[in-house]
């Protein structure tokens, strides 16, 4: 019965840790094989060398529009989503009479938002005919071609992304409601008002949950795919083409497996340089209980 | 003694178990009429042959990358659907699918002449029956055509002349045709084949026919025929979600009364159609001096069995079913197009199941000439080059010089990313 004990917690975590072997430890490492190589996974990979990289690097224009419009994507969209998020919190944080239910309803998006039949609703909301464009005509205004320009284009599946704001908003709930009280009963004695209590209380105590959300946000913004694929078509110009779309198109359309892993080693580069960016600045705006700096 | 009577014994089980019930997959795409056809022909040809055969069928979109990824892992269906294109690419050498020549006894191969087994073979191995040859066919709403008080056009002239007169006579929002990313990209191909009588593509040498002025040129007549609102500008297009010609209320209404469409598709854009509209398979537009009428025709699809299959045999009974025999070919029909199989196409004539439009389009298809169709010409990258570079000159990015020349350069990487 001993043995049995000794053992049980590793039976218990076997269908995690082999799960994590076989659909992400093994293709992460096999990835990074095989952005060496030419594969057309109808047969064997040959060896390239650097070849992939080269030409990402050096003569890739679809790649440079990409990366340019991913950077945009991800710039724009985790900052709006978690001021966004955060001011729903505040608000969701007072005591007001059926809290719950608004706290529940801010927070269904988040399950629905990435969803294939959400992504196709959006695309009947914003066409041309769609409900957008019925509401911006009915208070006079010209109709708005969301798809068709560019910019536009990029607006609404950013919009998408910050429409799902739910489960950023709950972590920045529970990180305000552990925010001690009497710190705000010491600031109201001293006179500071609430722009003043929250600039000064709320905002550093919950810098910990902030950073956590920009990293989780930042990475999960790189990877967006549902959105641009179902409703833009990365068009139009490739202006919504972000990089996930092109590992796709290269993977699974041209079947050139080993330059769709080299572009994914390439994002995966650029997320892991990003993230420890935000690490070495959290030293500089993220405050810890019993951080002993001034 | 005992070895060998266990070894008859084996072998009279294999053999009974080859001619007992087979449970078969069978993959294709298509729309709603051809997923309907192909299930009630399973059904019908299971019966006969006394097999149950599980359908899987999805749309066109994404159909190439599931199959694909199923032959990589070797999980394909018995029998498959596959895109004529795609037979270079999932059996170079003949070996990446079932050479079919070895089940002769059981399909009769009679029914396909050598024109149409030769398409299908790959290395000299049979790997997919021609289901029907297809080709683009001008296709218009003769409803909205009369409104407007034209004819139906003949000329790339005659439709560029019917542009202005919608617009005065019908309204902004009525087009006499529409084209953008891919039809529009073949639009631009076929007014260019006809004036330069090349292919863009040769078959032969596998390289690039067209100069970059012939490229340029064809890329202007694009232009040309927004300017005079023969087709909506493409980020309009894009302004309405970039929906499918049959999904689109403005096709079945009869605003856009002109499209560029296989043949096969007959049932597929017309069942939309308000009960009102009227469409007619033209033919193609000619121009003045033209080379070539410059159909694009290739055998629209072939039906191939898996070179993994373990049982093929079983497989084969139901392709030859679904091809040859009276009760497939009933429950299949013109589903997929006018058949090739001539066996499929007598009965279906003699039943009086082929439409007498179907016939006339695929008549239209077979008879006129044109440059033979390289396969890379439907390779994505080769789709992607034309289209991107297109959609740059439609948003005036570029000039029509430009456009040509990073064409140029874009098809030819493509070509020679396919030939490494």
């Amino acid at each position: 019965m001993g043995g049995d004990s000794k053992y049980l917690g590793l039976w218990f975590v076997a269908p995690y840790v082999l799960g994590l072997v076989l659909f992400i430890a093994f293709p992460f490492v096999a990835s990074f094989y095989l952005s060496f190589t030419d594969y057309d996974l109808l047969s064997s990979p040959e060896w390239v060398g650097t070849k992939n990289y080269e030409k990402l690097f050096t003569r890739d224009r679809t790649f440079d529009k990409s990366l340019s419009v991913t950077l945009t994507y991800v710039f724009t969209t985790v900052p709006l989503k978690l001021v966004f998020a955060l001011f729903i919190a505040v608000v969701l944080n007072y005591r007001l009479r059926g809290i719950n239910l608004f706290r529940t309803a801010y927070y269904v998006p988040s399950i629905l938002g990435g969803s294939i039949a959400i992504a196709v609703l959006w695309r009947y909301i914003f066409a041309d005919t769609g409900l957008m464009n019925m509401f911006i005509t009915m208070l006079g205004f010209e109709a708005i071609n969301w798809f068709g320009e560019p910019g536009n284009a990029l607006f609404t599946i950013t919009l998408l992304r910050i429409w799902q704001f739910g489960s950023a908003m709950v972590i920045f709930l529970a990180a305000l409601q552990s925010v001690d009280k009497s710190l705000y009963e010491a600031a109201s004695i001293d006179g500071a008002g609430p722009w003043h209590t929250f600039r000064y209380i709320t905002l550093p105590l919950i810098t910990p949950v902030i950073f956590f959300n920009l990293i989780m946000q930042t990475v999960q913004a790189f990877q967006e795919f549902n959105g641009p694929y179902i409703i833009t078509e990365g068009g139009p110009l490739k202006s919504t083409y972000l990089l996930p779309l092109y590992i796709y198109e290269k993977a699974f359309k041209s079947f050139d497996m080993g330059y769709a892993s080299a572009i994914s080693w390439v994002l995966f580069f650029i997320i892991m340089v990003l993230t420890l960016i935000a690490f070495w600045s959290s030293k500089k705006w993220v405050y810890y209980a019993g951080d002993k700096r001034n | 003694m005992k070895s060998k009577i266990m070894g008859l014994v084996l072998a009279t089980t294999a053999l009974t178990g080859a001619a007992q019930a087979a449970e078969l997959r069978m993959s294709w795409w298509g729309g709603d009429s051809r997923h309907a056809a192909t299930q009630e022909a399973l059904k019908v040809c299971g019966e006969k042959h006394g097999h149950t055969i599980k359908p899987e069928f999805t749309g066109w979109s994404g159909h190439y990358e599931k199959l694909t990824t199923q032959i990589a892992g070797g999980t394909e269906a018995d029998i498959m659907q596959v895109n004529w294109p795609w037979l270079s690419i999932y059996s170079s050498d003949g070996s990446g699918l079932a050479d079919l020549n070895e089940l002769s006894d059981i399909i009769d191969l009679s029914s396909w002449d050598a024109a149409q087994i030769e398409a299908g073979s790959m290395n000299g191995k049979l790997n997919g029956l021609p289901i029907s040859t297809t080709g683009r066919l001008f296709v218009f709403n003769k409803t909205t055509y009369a409104k407007a008080g034209l004819d139906i056009p003949n000329t790339w002239d005659e439709l560029l002349a019917a542009g202005p007169v919608f617009k005065e006579k019908l309204g902004d929002d009525y087009f006499p045709f529409e084209g953008a990313k891919l039809d529009a990209a073949l639009l631009m191909t076929i007014y260019g084949t006809q004036k330069t009588g090349k292919a863009l593509i040769n078959p032969d040498t596998h390289k690039l026919e067209w100069t970059k002025e012939e490229l340029a040129d064809a890329i202007q007549f694009y232009k040309t025929m927004v300017d005079n609102h023969v087709i909506p500008a493409w980020k309009d297009v894009a302004a309405a979600g970039n929906v499918r010609l049959h999904e689109n209320p403005l096709w079945a209404d009869g605003h856009i009364a002109g499209t560029y469409q296989w043949d096969s598709t007959y049932f597929k854009i017309t069942k939309p159609l308000n009960d009102d509209q009227e469409v007619v398979y033209h033919g193609l537009l000619s121009q003045d001096g033209q080379a070539t009428p410059g159909i694009y025709r290739k055998a629209s699809m072939v039906f191939s069995i898996s070179a993994n299959s373990p049982n093929k045999e079983a497989a084969a009974h139901i392709v030859n079913c679904m091809l040859n025999e009276s009760e497939g070919v009933a429950a299949m029909g013109t589903a997929r197009g006018v058949p090739a199989s001539t066996a499929a196409r007598d009965q279906l004539l003699s039943a009086d199941a082929i439409k007498q439009v179907q016939i006339d389009a695929q008549a239209k298809v077979i008879q006129a000439e044109g440059p033979a169709i390289h396969p890379m010409m439907e390779f994505p990258d080769v789709r992607s080059a034309l289209q991107d570079n297109l959609e740059l000159f439609a948003y005036g990015e570029v000039d029509a010089a430009t456009a040509a020349d990073d064409m140029i350069y874009a098809i030819e990487e493509a070509l020679a990313d396919i030939a490494d």
